[in-house]
C-alpha cells in the first residue's frame, strides 16, 4: 500500500492533506461512527414525528387501532436512541485516540526535523513556545474542517433521497435553499483565512510589544516611559480584540443566514408539502418526517460556518512549523572520523555571528593533541564566534585542517566537545542529564566526574543526591553548577577535542584551579581550547589573544 | 504588618471578574431566554399545523393554503428570529468577554509595574508575557459561554416542562424524572472527570514542557549525539500521555454519554408514550387517547430541545475547567499585595544626595527574611559596592531604594525619610542599571532617547563619546539609526552596557544604581567598564552591587552583607584595601 511507504519515510514538510494519513483507520472510524450518530439522530426526531402522526392517524380511524403495526417503528426508534448514545460515545473516544496519536506523530516529526537541523540554528524560547502552540492547533483540520464537511455533506445527501423517495417535488422546491445553505460557508473561505493570517500575524506582533517593555520595567519606570510602551502595546491588543470580534462577526453572520436559509428551506418544503398533501400524493406524517429531517440537518449545518477560520489557523500553524522544521541542510553521513592524536591548523580564519557588527577576524594557530590554547580578549572580539566557528556550528572564512583534511571532510559529532557560555540543563534528574552525554555511564563514573568538577559534595548534601531533578531551565542549581555540570556530561562523552567557554565563570579561585587541575589530568590527551577571562595558571599552555 | 489573605478559590476569583460585565452577560441571557420562547412557539405553531392538515386529510377534505398562510407570518418569525436573538446574544458575550480580559491585563500590568524588579518573582519575561497573553485569554470561553450556560441549563429546561404539562402532566413528568438524573450523574461522574481532566491538564502542560525543554536544549542534544534518545524520550511521553488520557476521556466522556442517552431515552418513551396513547393501546388507558396529536407532536418537538442546553453545559464545562486554571496561574500576580509607595513630598536634588540606612530590614510576603538589618550612610558623592553571597539580600536593598519594596527600619535622602517621598518623583531622579541592559530592538538613537525623548543628536553624541562608544558607532553606515536586533543583538554586552551608561548620562540623575553591571562580562572587559564608571560617576551619590572589586578602586567604601539564614544581624564593613 502507498500509505505505508509514506509512513516510513516521513515528508519533509508537513501538509494538511496527510494528517490524516498516518492515523488512517482510526479517523475513517471515528468519521463513519459520527456519520451513524447523526445519522441515527436524524432518523430517531423523523421516524418519531411520523409515528405519533401515522399512530393518530390510525386511532381516528378506529379508537383502539389494533392492525397499526407499532413493533417495527417502537423498535427502530429504540435502535436510534441507543445508536446515536453508543454512536457519539465511540466517536468521541475514536476521535480523540486519533488526534492524540496525530499529536504524538507532530511531535516526534518537528522535534526530529529540528533534530537534523545545522547547530547553527537557535530558537529563542519565544518561537519554541509557539512550536508547541502550533502543533496543538493542527489537529484542529481533521476535527473542525474535515469531519463536519464529511457529514454535513453526506447528510444533506442522504436528506435530499429520502425528499425524493417521498415526492421529487419537495426536492425541487426545498433543496435550492438548503444547498445554499449547505454551500454558504464556502463563501467565507477567503476572508476566513485572511483573518486567520492577520490573526497570527497580530498576535506575535501583540507579543513582541509585551514582551520588550516588560524586560526593561525597571528603567521604563523610573524614565517615565511605561505607560507610553503599555499604551502601544494597549492599542494593538485592542486590535487584537477588534480581529477576533471580525473572526466572531464573520462565523455569526454566516450562521444568521445559514439558518435563515435554512429556514426558507422549510418554509418552501411545508409549502409545497401541503400542495402535495391537497393532492394526497402525500401523507401528513411523511410530511412531518421530511420536515423532521430537515430540522436534524440544523445542528449538522451549523459547525461549518466556523470551519474556514479554523482552516485558516491550521494553515498558519502549518506555514510556521514548515518555517520552523525547514530541513536546508541534509545530514552528510560516510564521511571519516579523524583519529587521534589530533593536529589543528587554524589559518586565516574569520567569522560573524548572524546579526553580529563584530567578529574574530583573521586568526591562524596550530596546535597537536595534548596542547593547551588560552584565548583571551575583550568582550565583543568574537571569543565565543571563535569557539562556535571551530565546533563548526557558524559558516567561517578561511582555513580550519584537521589531521591534514578540511573541516568539511571530516565527520566530527564524535570528536568535537564544545561547552557554550550558557549550556542547557534539562527538566530531568542529574543522573540523567549527565547521562545524555554517556548512556552507559555507571554510577562510579558520575561520580568521579562530580568529582572532577568539584560538585560530589554538593550532590552528597542534596537529599536524592544523583536523583535531583534540575528543574526547568536548569532552575534547582546555579549559574556556576549549571556550568560545572555541563562540563561533567561534556567530559563523560570523551571527546579528543574540546571547546570550553568560561568554563570557570562565577567560581572562585581555589576551586577554580582544582577543577582545571582535574580538568587537565582527565584530558590529558585531548586537545583543548579555552575561552576564560579569568587567569587561568596553566604553565604549558599557548595563549591567543584577540 | 499585613496578614496574608487566605487565597481565593477560583470560582470566586472569577465570579469578581465577571461583576463589572454583568449587565451585558444578563442581556445575553435574556435574548437566549428569549429564543426559548420563540422555541417554544414555533414548536406550537407547527404543531398547530399538521394537526389541522391531519384532521382535514382524515376527514377527506382538501387542504387548502389557508392554514399555511396563517401561519406562515408566525412561523418566519420563530425561524428567522432565534438565529438573530443567537447572533445578539453572541456579540454580546464576546464583547463582555472582551471587556473583562482587557481591563484585567490593564490590571495585570499595573500590578507588576508596582512590584517593579522584583516581578521576576512571578516568572521570567517569557512566562509573565504568555501569563498576560494567553492565560487571560483563556478565560474567553468560561465568559462568553459557560456563564450563559450555567443559568440557560435551568430556565430552558423548566420553561419547556412548563409547556408541556398545559398538555400532559405525564409526559411533563417524564422529562422531570429523566432531568434530575442527568445532574446527578453529571454530579457523580462530573466530579470524578472534573479531577481526572485536571489532572489531564496538568499532565498536558507537563509533556509540553519536557517537549519544550528538549527542543530548546537542541543543540546541545545535538553536541551530545543525543537527539535520537531524546526523540524517543518525546515519543514515549506522548504515548504514556496519550494512554493514561485515554483512560481519563473515556470516564469524561462518559457523563456526556449519559446525558445523551437519558435524553435519546426520553425521546423514545415519549414518542412511544404517545404514539400508544394515540391508537388508544396504552397497557392503563385502553381505548382512550390520553394526549390528542396536536399536543403530542409538541411534546416531541419540545423533547430534543429540553436536554440541549444540558448537553452544551457537558462541553463547555471543558471552558470552565480552563478558566480556573488559567486564574489559578494568575491569582499569584493578582492577589499581590498592593504596596503603595506612601510618600508624597516631592524632593528635587540639585546634588548628589547624602543616603542613610538606619536597621533597614526586608521580608518576603511570606513574611521570609530577605535582607538582614544592616545600617549605613552614603555621604553626598559617596561611592559604595555592597558584597555577600547571593540570597543575602544586595538587590532587594536596592528595590527598596528605588521604592518598590516595602522595608522596616529607615531610609534616609538628605535626612528626610524616603517613605515621605512621592514614589515617582523620586524615581525620576535615579540611574538604575542591571545586569541585562533596557536596549529595545530599535535604533541606537531611539534606544537613546527612550531615556531622554527631547536629547538633540549632538547630546547623544557627547554621551556616547564619554562611554567611548562613539569611534565604533561612527564607523557603521547607518551610524546613529544603526537598527539593533532583539535585546540589543549586533552588539557585545560590554558595549550594551557602555550604551545603558549613555543613558544614565543622558538623564544626569544624582542617584546611580547598579545592579552587578558586569555580571555577564569577562574580566577585562568588566574591568574597563568599572573604570568608566568610576570616571563617569564622580559626584554622585553611587552604590553598586558587584561580584568583583576589579578595577572598582576608586570605591570609598564596599559594605559587606551578611547570609541571612547565617547571621540574622548585622552587617560587617570593612575599608577597602
Amino acid at each position: 500500500m502507498p500509505t505505508h511507504e509514506s509512513m516510513s519515510t516521513p515528508e519533509p514538510t508537513i501538509r494538511l492533506r496527510r494528517l490524516l494519513h498516518s492515523r488512517r483507520n482510526a479517523w475513517l472510524l471515528a468519521l463513519l461512527l459520527g456519520l451513524v450518530t447523526l445519522l441515527a439522530a436524524a432518523t430517531l426526531l423523523a421516524l418519531s414525528g411520523w409515528f405519533i402522526s401515522a399512530a393518530a392517524l390510525a386511532g381516528l380511524a378506529s379508537v383502539g387501532a389494533y392492525g397499526f403495526d407499532y413493533f417495527r417503528p417502537a423498535a427502530i426508534i429504540r435502535l436510534c436512541a441507543i445508536g446515536r448514545t453508543a454512536g457519539r460515545y465511540a466517536e468521541r473516544l475514536t476521535s480523540h485516540y486519533a488526534a492524540l496519536g496525530l499529536l504524538k506523530d507532530l511531535r516526534v516529526h518537528s522535534f526530529n526535523a529540528l533534530a537534523k537541523q545545522p547547530h547553527s540554528h537557535r530558537h529563542s524560547a519565544d518561537t519554541l513556545q509557539r512550536l508547541v502552540g502550533d502543533i496543538d492547533l493542527l489537529d484542529q483540520f481533521p476535527l473542525k474542517v474535515i469531519a463536519p464537511w464529511l457529514w454535513a455533506c453526506s447528510l444533506t445527501v442522504l436528506v435530499l433521497l429520502f425528499w425524493s423517495l417521498l415526492a421529487p417535488t419537495l426536492v425541487i422546491y426545498a433543496a435550492p435553499c438548503l444547498l445554499l445553505a449547505l454551500a454558504l460557508p464556502l463563501l467565507t473561505v477567503r476572508r476566513g483565512q485572511a483573518l486567520a493570517q492577520q490573526d497570527t500575524c497580530t498576535a506575535t506582533q501583540r507579543r513582541k510589544l509585551l514582551l520588550e517593555p516588560l524586560s526593561m520595567l525597571t528603567s521604563l519606570l523610573l524614565w517615565q516611559r511605561w505607560a507610553d510602551k503599555i499604551n502601544q502595546f494597549s492599542a494593538l491588543d485592542q486590535a487584537y480584540i477588534h480581529l477576533q470580534l471580525c473572526q466572531q462577526q464573520l462565523i455569526s453572520r454566516t450562521a444568521l443566514v445559514q439558518q435563515s436559509l435554512l429556514a426558507l428551506s422549510l418554509l418552501a418544503l411545508l409549502w409545497q408539502g401541503s400542495i402535495l398533501v391537497a393532492d394526497n400524493r402525500l401523507t401528513v406524517p411523511l410530511l412531518l418526517a421530511a420536515m423532521l429531517a430537515l430540522w436534524a440537518l440544523h445542528e449538522v449545518l451549523l459547525p461549518l460556518c466556523q470551519s474556514f477560520i479554523a482552516l485558516g489557523l491550521s494553515v498558519a500553524a502549518r506555514d510556521r512549523l514548515n518555517q520552523l522544521t525547514d530541513v536546508s541542510a541534509p545530514k552528510q553521513l560516510g564521511k571519516p572520523e579523524p583519529a587521534a592524536p589530533l593536529s589543528l591548523n587554524v589559518w586565516q580564519l574569520s567569522a560573524r555571528q548572524n546579526g553580529a557588527l563584530l567578529g574574530p577576524s583573521q586568526v591562524s594557530f596550530n596546535l597537536q593533541s595534548g596542547d593547551v590554547l588560552l584565548v583571551s580578549g575583550a568582550s565583543g572580539s568574537g571569543k565565543t564566534t571563535l569557539l562556535q566557528a571551530l565546533a563548526n556550528q557558524l559558516a567561517f572564512s578561511g582555513d580550519i585542517n584537521l589531521n591534514g583534511l578540511p573541516y568539511a571532510e571530516w565527520q566530527l559529532s564524535n570528536t568535537v566537545g564544545y561547552l557554550p557560555q550558557q549550556p542547557d540543563l534539562f527538566d530531568l534528574t542529574l543522573a540523567q542529564n549527565l547521562r545524555l552525554g554517556a548512556p552507559d555511564a555507571t554510577e562510579q563514573q558520575l561520580w568521579q566526574v562530580l568529582d572532577d568538577v568539584a560538585l560530589s559534595d554538593w550532590v552528597k548534601s542534596q537529599p536524592q543526591q544523583l536523583d535531583t531533578v534540575m528543574g526547568e531551565y536548569g532552575a534547582a542549581v546555579s549559574g556556576g553548577q549549571a556550568r560545572r555540570i555541563s562540563l561533567a556530561r561534556l567530559l563523560l562523552t570523551q571527546r579528543p577535542l574540546l571547546l570550553l567557554d568560561e568554563p570557570f565563570a562565577g567560581l572562585d579561585p581555589a576551586t577554580t584551579q582544582q577543577v582545571l587541575q582535574n580538568l587537565l589530568q582527565r584530558q590529558r590527551n585531548s586537545l583543548l581550547i579555552i575561552v576564560s577571562h579569568q587567569q587561568l595558571n596553566i604553565p604549558q599552555a599557548n595563549q591567543l589573544r584577540l | 504588618m499585613p496578614k496574608l489573605t487566605s487565597p481565593t478559590k477560583p470560582a470566586q476569583q472569577l465570579a469578581t471578574l465577571l461583576q463589572s460585565q454583568r449587565k451585558r452577560l444578563n442581556s445575553a441571557l435574556l435574548l437566549a431566554v428569549s429564543a426559548s420562547l420563540l422555541f417554544i412557539l414555533q414548536c406550537y405553531l407547527l404543531a398547530s399545523l399538521f394537526a389541522s392538515w391531519l384532521v382535514i386529510s382524515q376527514q377527506g377534505l382538501a387542504v387548502n393554503s389557508d392554514q399555511l398562510l396563517n401561519t406562515l407570518p408566525w412561523l418566519a418569525l420563530c425561524l428567522l428570529g432565534r438565529p438573530a436573538l443567537q447572533y445578539y446574544r453572541e456579540q454580546l458575550s464576546l464583547k463582555a468577554s472582551q471587556h473583562i480580559r482587557s481591563s484585567l491585563r490593564v490590571q495585570l500590568l499595573a500590578k507588576l509595574a508596582d512590584a517593579g524588579p522584583a516581578k521576576n518573582q512571578y516568572g521570567n519575561d517569557g512566562s509573565l508575557s504568555s501569563k498576560l497573553l494567553e492565560q487571560v485569554d483563556a478565560l474567553d470561553g468560561f465568559i462568553s459561554r459557560y456563564y450563559v450556560q450555567r443559568y440557560l441549563v435551568l430556565i430552558t429546561p423548566l420553561l419547556l416542562v412548563g409547556a408541556t404539562f398545559i398538555y400532559s402532566p405525564l409526559a411533563a413528568v417524564i422529562l422531570l424524572v429523566t432531568a434530575p438524573l442527568v445532574p446527578l450523574f453529571m454530579i457523580l461522574l462530573g466530579n470524578a472527570a472534573a479531577g481526572a481532566s485536571q489532572r489531564q491538564l496538568q499532565q498536558l502542560s507537563r509533556m509540553s514542557g519536557r517537549f519544550l525543554d528538549l527542543v530548546r536544549g537542541m543543540p546541545t542534544l545535538q553536541q551530545l549525539q543525543a537527539t535520537e534518545r531524546a526523540a524517543q524520550s518525546v515519543a514515549t511521553a506522548a504515548g504514556r500521555y496519550r494512554d493514561s488520557s485515554m483512560g481519563v476521556l473515556k470516564l469524561a466522556f462518559l457523563s456526556g454519554a449519559v446525558l445523551e442517552f437519558f435524553s435519546a431515552l426520553a425521546i423514545a418513551l415519549l414518542a412511544l408514550y404517545l404514539g400508544l396513547g394515540l391508537l388508544g393501546i396504552l397497557p392503563w388507558a385502553k381505548e382512550v387517547i390520553p394526549v390528542p396529536y396536536q399536543g403530542a407532536l409538541f411534546i416531541l418537538l419540545l423533547a430534543p430541545e429540553f436536554y440541549a442546553p444540558l448537553r452544551q453545559l457537558g462541553s463547555d464545562y471543558h471552558a470552565k475547567a480552563q478558566a480556573e486554571a488559567a486564574i489559578d496561574e494568575l491569582s499569584p500576580i493578582l492577589q499581590r499585595q498592593a504596596w503603595q509607595h506612601p510618600g508624597t513630598q516631592q524632593l528635587t536634588l540639585s546634588g548628589a544626595p547624602d543616603i542613610e540606612l538606619q536597621q533597614l530590614h526586608i521580608l518576603t510576603a511570606e513574611q521570609r527574611q530577605r535582607l538582614a538589618p544592616v545600617s549605613f550612610s552614603i555621604k553626598s558623592g559617596g561611592r559604595i559596592a555592597l558584597q555577600g553571597p547571593s540570597g543575602c539580600g544586595k538587590s532587594s536593598l536596592l528595590y527598596a531604594l528605588l521604592g518598590f519594596v516595602p522595608y522596616q527600619g529607615n531610609i534616609l535622602i538628605n535626612q528626610l525619610s524616603l517613605a515621605q517621598l512621592e514614589r515617582h518623583h523620586w524615581q525620576q531622579q535615579l540611574g538604575y542599571m542591571a545586569q541585562y541592559s533596557s536596549i529595545a530592538a530599535a535604533s541606537i538613537a531611539d534606544n537613546l532617547r527612550l531615556a531622554v525623548p527631547d536629547a538633540t543628536e549632538q547630546q547623544l553624541i557627547n554621551a556616547l563619546q564619554q562611554v567611548e562608544l562613539w569611534p565604533l558607532i561612527q564607523q557603521l553606515p547607518l551610524g546613529l539609526n544603526t537598527v539593533l536586533g532583539e535585546r540589543g543583538r549586533g552588539l557585545s554586552g560590554g558595549q550594551l552596557q557602555r550604551l545603558a551608561l549613555a543613558q544614565l548620562l543622558l538623564r544626569d540623575a544624582k542617584v546611580w544604581l547598579l545592579d552587578e553591571p558586569t555580571a555577564h562580562l569577562d574580566g577585562a572587559t568588566a574591568y574597563r567598564l568599572h573604570q568608566l564608571i568610576g570616571t563617569l560617576s564622580q559626584g554622585k551619590t553611587l552604590i553598586i552591587v558587584s561580584h568583583q572589586l576589579h578595577g572598582l578602586d576608586w570605591l570609598d567604601d564596599v559594605i559587606r552583607l551578611p547570609n541571612p539564614a547565617v547571621n540574622p544581624v548585622g552587617g560587617a564593613r570593612y575599608a577597602h584595601p
